[in-house]
C-alpha cells in the first residue's frame, strides 16, 4: 500500500497562530516525503472543523493522518472517530500536541515554531510506523460465582439473579447466613429484624435462578471477564469428593471474616477464668435468652471490654463498638438492676444515627470508661477484676463477667483463595480493592469482585451495600447478548525472543501473562492486559512489544527530538 | 420499571460514578448540577486519604469521562424544581439557569478573564482569592468553560449596558449574552440523589474565634490553601505570608451541636498535618481530638506513623485565642489538666452537615429529611440508600457524612439497584 | 561570542499523571524550557532501559522520565518497577563514561503544573552546566 499522510495544523483561533508561526511550519512540512498534504484549519474540533477533516482525508485518499492541535487527553478520540468515519483504520493516526505543550509554554515565537516543527514531524514518523490495529469483540458468559454465603453473598445472588442470568452460590458450610445468621439481634436502629437474614435465606432457596452448593468449596478458577471457568468440590457427606464444573462471566467474593483469637493474648484471661466470654458467646446467650453465669447467678455487674487485639492487628474493626452498645442495651433492658461498664479506647460511631443510640444507652445509665489499655483481666475471689490503664494511670474495674469484644480478621481461607484467583491482599491480610477510593469493590483480576467482610470489617448495612454496588458493576459490564471490547493497546510477546524467564509474570499487576510450559514461552492473555507496559520495561530479552507505544514507534520520536 | 432514563441529582464522585456505571450499561442518563463545574467537593483536594493520592489524577479522568459518555447529558447551572409521578414514570422539571458561554464554541483559553473590570470573592476558593464576573472555578475546573455571574456581570445586572469586554476578548464567539434560562421537562424511570454535603458555620461559636483571627482557618480553607491550584499555587504561608511554624488542628467542632460524629474529620485533620510536615517539616502541630475515630482498615496505621511525628492531645474542651497577632489555644486535657499552647495557625474540622438545598430539594420529590437534616433512608430495613419513595434513591454525602469509599460504594450500589430491577 | 550550548532533552511523561500535569502548566500559560521534548507513553514502567540508552547513545544531552507519585500510579505498580530499573540506569550511565546525574526519574502529578515546570526548568539548566553528551563528539558508539 502506499502510504500517503495527511497533516492538519489547528489553528485553535487565535491560540496557536499567537506563538507558531503556522505558514513556516506547514512550508517545512510540506517537503516530507510520503506527506501529501499539509492543511491549516481554524478550529477542527468544531463540527465543521471534522466535516472538513472528513471529507479532506475522502477526497487526498488519505492512509496516515496526523493532527496537530491541543492535547491528545482533550480530542484523541474525537479525531480517531473522524478517521473511522471517513474510512480509516483510526490507529493510523497520531495527534500531536501544539498547543498546551508548546504554544502555551514556550513564550519566544521562533523557538515555539520549531519546537512545533520537531513534534509534528516526529508524529509523521511515528505514524508510518504504526499498526491498523483492530477493536476485539468477545462472546461473553453472564452467570456469575458467588462464593461465600453470608448476608453479603445472598444479597449480591438475589441483586444479580435473573430470567437471563443464573448464580452459583457456594458456601463451605452446611448452612447459609454467615456471622449475620448467628446474631441476637440486628442493632435497633438498624430495625433489630433478625428475621430479615432468615426471609433472605429463604428468597435465595425459592429463586429458581439461584443454584446454591453448601458444604462446598471452589477448587479452581480460570478464565477472564465474561469467560471463567470453575470447579466446585462438595463435601457433603453423600456426595463427597464429587467435582462439578461451570462456566461463569464473573465471580464475587463474600468469603466474610473470622473473630481474633482471644487466646493469643494472655491478658484477657479467655478460657482460663470462668464468666470471661467473647462477643459472639454473649450472642448466643441473648439467643437462648439466659444471661447467667456458669453458677447459674444471673450478673450483677457485667464489663464490656472493646478493642481486644485492635493494637496486635493494627485497625480498628468499626463495628464493635456498636455492638457492645446493643449489647449494654439489651443488659439495661431485661436485667434492671445490672451495672453495666463499657471500657472503650475511642467511639467510633461514624454513622450518623450512631451518636443518638450511645446517648440513650448512656440515659440508661450505662457507665462509659476510657482506657488506653487493657492491662490485665483476672480472677479475684468471686469477681472478676479487669485492670486498665488510662492517660497513663493504673485503675481497674470489678464485676462479674466480662464480655470481650475482639478484632475481625480476615476468613482463615483468604490467602488461598487469593493465590487460586491471583489477586492481592492488603496489609491486614483482607483483600485488597483495585483502588481503594474510586473502585472498591473491584480487584486487579476484571470480573472479580470483592463484597463485604472480605474487603474489611464492615457492618450488615454496608455489606449490603457493596454487594448491590458489585451487582451493579457486573450488570452494566456483562449484558446478555452484547459483547466485551478489550483494550486494543496490548502488549504482545514475540514467541521467538522469549526465554521463559518468566519475570515478567511477576511483574504483571493483572495477571495477564501466563507461561505455556509446552513451549517454554510466556504469552499474554490479550483480554487481560490493560497495556500499561511494565512487562515491555521488564523484559530482558526484549521480547514484548506494547501495541502503539513499540520501541520503533517511540525511537521515532526519540529520534526526532534529537536532530 | 421499563423506563431507561435516570436522573441522577447533584455530580460529586458518588453522582459521577453512578452516572458513568449507569450509562455503561446503555441507560440514558440526566446528570443535574447546581454548579457551573463537576465533581463536587472532592476536586477541591490535593491529596486524599489514607494514600494520599492525589485527587485530580484520580478524578480528572472520571470527570472527562463525564463529560464525553455518548449517554450522559449533563445539566450544569441547574436544580430540580418539580416532580411528579412513581418509579418508572416520574415527570420531572429542569430548570437551567443561562451559562452566557457556549460550552461548544469556548476553548477554555481564558482570555475574556482579564479584560473584565468586575472582581469577585471566588467561593469555591472559601473567598481566599477573587474571580471575574466571568472565569472558571480554578484551574483545571471541568468543563474548562467559565460561566458569567448574572448578578455581578455589569451588562447583565444592567449597571454598565454597554461592556463587552469579554466578548472582544474571545476568538471564538464563544460569548452569548442572549442565552435564556430554559425549563426542561423529562421522564425518567428512577431518580438518584447525591447532593453531597456542606461544612457547618463555625462562625456561630465564638470560642474559636473564626472571622476575628485571620490565621483560624476552616477545614475547606486550608484544603485550598493547600492545592496547587488553589489561591496560593501551594504555598502554606499565613494570611500575612509568615511561614507556618506551628499549627494546631482542632477536630469535631460542632459535633455537640450536631449531635452526631461526622466520621471522616478525624482523617483529614490528620491528613492536614501530614500536608504541613510535607512543605514545612520544621512545623510543631498538635492534633487536639476527642475520640479518634478512624475506623478504615489502613487508617489506624496512618495514625501510628503520623503520631511519631506530632503532638495528639485528647481534649475535653478546648478555646482560641488572640495574643498580639499570636494564637493561644487553651483546653482541658481528658486527664482533667488545663493548659495552654502558642501557635501560629489554627484549623477547624466542622461537622459535614446537609447540602444547601436539602430541605427544598427534599419538598419537591416528596421525601422527608431525618433529624439531623439528611435525606431520610430506610436504615430499618437495612437498605441505607433507599429513600421512603420507591425508586429514589440517596447516595453518598446527601445520605450522611462519609468518605469516598462509601460514597462511591453507595453510587455503585444504586445503580446496582436500578439495574438489577430492569432485569 | 560563542553561543549558548542549548541542550536536547527527551522527556518520557506518563499519560496519567506528568502528561497531564505538563498540560496544565501550559494551560496555566507557565514557561517551561525548550529544550526538552515530550514523549507520551502509558506508564513509566513503560519506559525500558533501551529506549533511555538509546536516546544518550544518539547524543541526547538528557533523559527524564515521569510517572505518577509513588501509590499513584494509574497501573498501582508502574512507578515503582520504573524506580527500580532507574537505579540500574545509572549505574550503566557510568559504565558509558556518562554522567548519571544526565539522567533523572521524577513524580509530577496531574495537578501539578508549576512543579513540572521547576523539574524541567531544573533539569535543562543542570544539563546546560554539564554541557554536551560525551558521546555526540564520537559518533562511533
Ligand atoms: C459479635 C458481632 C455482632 C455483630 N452485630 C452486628 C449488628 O448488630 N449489626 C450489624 O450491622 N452488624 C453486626 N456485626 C457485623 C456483621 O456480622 C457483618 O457485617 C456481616 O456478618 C458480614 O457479612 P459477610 O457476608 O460479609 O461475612 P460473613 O458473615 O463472615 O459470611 C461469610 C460466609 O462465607 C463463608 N465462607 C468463608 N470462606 C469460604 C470459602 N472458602 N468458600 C465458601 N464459603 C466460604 C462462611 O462460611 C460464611 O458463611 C456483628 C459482628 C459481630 C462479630
Ligand atoms: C475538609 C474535608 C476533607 C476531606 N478529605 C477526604 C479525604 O482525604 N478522603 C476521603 O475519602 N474523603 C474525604 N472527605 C470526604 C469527601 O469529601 C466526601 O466523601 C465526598 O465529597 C462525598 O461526595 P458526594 O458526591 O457525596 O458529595 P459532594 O462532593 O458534596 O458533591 C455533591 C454535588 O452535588 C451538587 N449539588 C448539591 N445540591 C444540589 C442540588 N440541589 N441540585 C443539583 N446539584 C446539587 C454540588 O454542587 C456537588 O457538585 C473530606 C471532607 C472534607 C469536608
Ligand atoms: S520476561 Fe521476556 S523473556 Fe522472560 S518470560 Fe517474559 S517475555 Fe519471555
Ligand atoms: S502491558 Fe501491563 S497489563 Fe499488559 S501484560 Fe504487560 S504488565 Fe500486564
Ligand atoms: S460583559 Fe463585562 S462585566 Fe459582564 S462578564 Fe463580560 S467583561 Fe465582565
Ligand atoms: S501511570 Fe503514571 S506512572 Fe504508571
Amino acid at each position: 500500500m502506499n502510504k500517503k499522510i495527511g497533516v492538519y495544523v489547528c489553528e485553535c483561533g487565535p491560540n496557536i497562530p499567537e506563538r507558531i508561526d503556522i505558514d513556516k511550519v506547514i512550508e517545512e512540512l510540506s517537503s516530507m516525503g510520503e506527506v501529501k498534504t499539509v492543511k491549516r484549519y481554524s478550529l477542527l474540533c468544531s463540527n465543521d472543523g471534522k466535516k472538513f477533516l472528513k471529507e479532506d482525508i475522502e477526497k487526498e485518499e488519505l492512509t496516515h493522518v496526523v493532527v496537530a492541535a491541543c492535547s491528545p487527553k482533550e480530542h484523541e478520540n474525537t479525531f480517531m472517530k473522524v478517521c473511522e468515519e471517513a474510512g480509516m483504520n483510526p490507529y493510523l493516526f497520531q495527534m500531536v500536541n501544539i498547543r498546551e505543550q508548546c504554544a502555551w509554554m514556550i513564550p519566544d515565537k521562533e523557538e515555539a515554531t520549531s519546537k512545533a516543527i520537531k513534534y509534528i514531524k516526529a508524529g509523521v514518523h511515528r505514524v508510518l510506523f504504526h499498526d491498523p490495529l483492530k477493536q476485539k469483540e468477545l462472546e461473553i458468559n453472564v452467570d456469575v460465582l458467588v462464593i461465600g454465603g453470608g448476608i453479603s453473598g445472598i444479597e449480591a445472588s438475589l441483586s444479580l439473579a435473573g430470567p437471563n442470568r443464573k448464580i452459583h452460590l457456594v458456601e463451605k458450610t452446611d448452612s447459609l447466613g454467615g456471622m449475620a445468621g448467628k446474631l441476637s439481634q440486628i442493632l435497633p436502629h438498624q430495625g433489630s429484624k433478625i428475621k430479615l437474614v432468615k426471609e433472605k435465606i429463604e428468597q435465595v432457596e425459592n429463586n429458581e435462578n439461584i443454584h446454591v452448593y453448601t458444604s462446598s468449596d471452589v477448587k479452581e478458577v480460570r478464565g477472564f471477564l465474561g469467560n471463567f471457568e470453575a470447579v466446585v468440590k462438595s463435601n457433603q457427606e453423600n456426595k463427597e469428593g464429587i467435582e462439578e464444573e461451570i462456566k461463569v462471566g464473573a465471580v464475587v467474593l463474600a468469603t466474610g471474616f473470622e473473630m481474633f483469637d482471644l487466646k493469643e493474648n494472655p491478658v484477657y484471661g479467655y478460657g482460663e477464668i470462668e464468666n470471661v466470654v467473647s462477643a459472639l458467646e454473649f450472642e448466643e446467650m441473648i439467643h437462648s435468652e439466659k444471661i447467667e453465669l456458669k453458677n447459674g447467678k444471673k450478673p450483677k455487674s457485667v464489663a464490656l471490654v472493646h478493642c481486644a487485639g485492635r493494637k496486635e492487628k493494627g485497625y480498628c474493626s468499626k463495628v464493635c463498638c456498636l455492638y457492645t452498645l446493643k449489647f449494654a442495651h439489651y443488659l439495661k433492658d431485661n436485667l434492671p438492676d445490672v451495672d453495666v461498664k463499657e471500657l472503650y479506647m475511642d467511639l467510633c460511631l461514624p454513622h450518623k444515627q450512631d451518636q443518638s443510640y450511645f446517648d440513650q444507652a448512656k440515659e440508661k445509665g450505662v457507665e462509659f470508661i476510657r482506657m488506653d489499655e487493657v492491662e490485665k483481666i483476672k480472677k479475684s475471689g468471686d469477681k472478676i477484676e479487669v485492670e486498665y490503664r488510662n492517660n497513663d494511670k493504673a485503675d481497674k474495674v470489678s464485676v462479674d463477667m466480662v464480655v470481650i469484644a475482639p478484632a475481625m480478621v480476615p476468613s482463615q481461607d483468604t490467602s488461598h483463595l487469593a493465590e487460586l484467583l491471583n489477586l492481592p491482599l492488603d496489609k491486614s491480610g483482607f483483600f485488597k480493592e483495585l483502588h481503594e477510593m474510586l473502585d472498591p469493590v473491584a480487584t486487579p483480576m476484571e470480573g472479580v469482585y470483592i463484597t463485604g467482610c472480605a474487603l474489611g470489617p464492615r457492618n450488615i448495612p454496608e455489606s449490603m451495600t457493596q454487594s448491590h454496588a458489585t451487582s451493579g458493576k457486573i450488570l452494566s459490564s456483562l449484558i446478555p447478548g452484547r459483547k466485551v471490547k478489550p483494550e486494543v493497546k496490548v502488549s504482545e510477546i514475540k514467541e521467538d525472543l522469549c526465554t521463559g524467564c518468566q519475570t515478567c509474570l511477576s511483574v504483571c499487576f493483572y495477571g495477564a501473562i501466563s507461561y505455556d510450559p509446552f513451549k517454554g514461552v510466556s504469552v499474554v492473555n490479550e483480554a487481560i492486559c490493560r497495556g500499561c507496559g511494565s512487562c515491555v520495561g521488564s523484559c530482558p530479552s526484549g521480547a514484548i512489544r506494547s501495541k502503539h507505544f513499540t520501541y520503533y514507534q517511540l525511537y521515532q520520536e526519540v529520534m526526532e527530538a534529537l536532530r | 420499571m421499563k423506563n431507561q432514563n435516570v436522573l441522577v441529582i447533584g455530580s460529586g464522585v458518588a453522582g459521577m460514578e453512578a452516572s458513568l456505571i449507569l450509562a455503561d450499561a446503555g441507560m440514558k442518563v440526566h446528570l443535574v448540577e447546581k454548579d457551573s463545574l463537576i465533581g463536587g467537593q472532592t476536586i477541591k483536594f490535593e491529596e486524599v486519604y489514607p494514600n494520599m493520592e492525589c485527587a485530580t489524577c484520580m478524578l480528572a479522568p472520571k470527570q472527562q469521562e463525564v463529560l464525553q459518555h455518548e449517554n450522559i447529558t449533563l445539566y450544569l447551572l441547574s436544580q430540580v424544581k418539580k416532580t411528579e409521578g412513581s418509579a418508572g414514570e416520574f415527570k420531572v422539571q429542569i430548570e437551567k439557569k443561562a451559562r452566557y458561554v457556549s460550552l461548544i464554541n469556548c476553548i477554555g483559553c481564558g482570555a475574556c478573564y482579564d479584560p473584565c473590570p468586575v472582581s469577585l470573592d471566588n467561593e469555591f476558593e472559601q473567598g481566599m482569592s477573587q474571580k471575574k464576573a466571568i472565569a472558571v472555578a480554578c484551574p483545571g475546573a471541568l468543563p474548562n468553560v467559565p460561566a458569567i455571574d448574572a448578578d455581578n456581570c455589569l451588562r447583565l445586572n444592567g449597571k454598565k449596558k454597554g461592556c463587552n469586554a469579554c466578548e472582544q476578548a474571545c476568538g471564538f464567539g464563544a460569548i452569548d449574552f442572549t442565552e435564556k434560562d430554559e425549563t426542561i421537562n423529562l421522564e425518567v424511570g428512577a431518580i438518584i440523589v447525591a447532593t453531597g454535603f456542606d461544612q457547618f458555620d463555625v462562625s456561630g461559636l465564638a470560642q474559636f474565634g473564626y472571622g476575628k483571627h485571620p490565621n483560624v482557618y476552616t477545614a475547606m480553607e486550608f484544603e485550598r490553601l493547600y492545592a496547587q491550584n488553589g489561591p496560593t499555587e501551594g504555598k502554606l504561608t499565613l494570611r500575612e505570608e509568615r511561614p507556618i511554624k506551628s499549627a494546631g488542628i482542632i477536630h469535631c467542632i460542632g459535633r455537640k451541636e450536631k449531635g452526631y460524629c461526622s466520621g471522616v474529620c478525624c482523617m483529614y485533620s490528620m491528613k492536614f498535618a501530614h500536608f504541613i510536615k510535607d512543605k514545612a517539616p520544621e512545623a510543631e502541630i498538635h492534633e487536639f481530638h476527642t475520640d479518634l475515630c478512624i475506623p478504615g482498615k489502613s487508617h489506624q496505621r496512618f495514625y501510628e506513623e503520623l503520631s511519631k511525628k506530632i503532638d495528639f492531645i485528647r481534649y475535653e474542651d478546648v478555646e482560641v485565642k488572640g495574643n498580639n497577632g499570636n494564637l493561644e489555644i487553651i483546653y482541658t486535657h481528658s486527664n482533667g489538666k488545663r493548659d495552654s499552647i502558642k501557635s501560629d495557625m489554627v484549623i477547624l474540622s466542622p461537622a459535614m452537615i446537609p447540602s444547601k438545598g436539602t430541605k427544598d430539594l427534599a419538598k419537591v420529590l416528596g421525601i422527608s429529611q431525618d433529624s439531623m437534616g439528611f435525606f431520610s433512608t430506610q436504615d430499618q430495613n437495612l437498605s441505607p440508600i433507599d429513600s421512603e419513595k420507591e425508586g429514589i434513591f440517596i447516595i453518598g454525602c446527601a445520605e450522611g457524612p462519609k468518605d469516598i469509599p462509601d460514597s462511591v460504594s453507595q453510587a455503585e450500589a444504586a445503580a446496582g439497584r436500578i439495574l438489577s430491577l430492569l432485569q | 561570542m560563542e553561543k549558548k550550548f542549548k541542550p536536547n532533552i527527551v522527556g518520557f511523561l506518563c499519560n496519567w499523571c506528568s502528561y497531564a500535569g505538563a498540560d496544565l502548566a501550559g494551560s496555566s500559560k507557565t514557561d517551561v524550557d525548550s529544550s526538552l521534548s515530550v514523549i507520551r507513553v502509558m506508564c513509566s514502567s513503560r519506559v525500558n532501559s533501551n529506549l533511555v540508552l538509546s536516546a544518550l547513545l544518539w547524543g541526547s544531552d538528557g533523559v527524564l522520565v515521569a510517572g505518577c507519585h509513588p501509590g499513584d500510579c494509574h497501573y498501582e505498580k508502574g512507578n515503582y518497577y520504573a524506580r527500580r530499573r532507574f537505579a540500574l540506569l545509572k549505574k550503566i550511565a557510568e559504565v558509558l563514561n556518562l554522567e548519571p546525574d544526565r539522567i533523572q526519574l521524577s513524580w509530577i502529578s496531574a495537578s501539578e503544573g508549576k512543579r513540572y515546570a521547576e523539574v524541567v526548568n531544573k533539569f535543562a539548566e543542570d544539563i546546560s552546566k554539564l554541557g554536551p553528551n560525551p558521546l555526540t563528539s564520537n559518533p562511533k558508539v
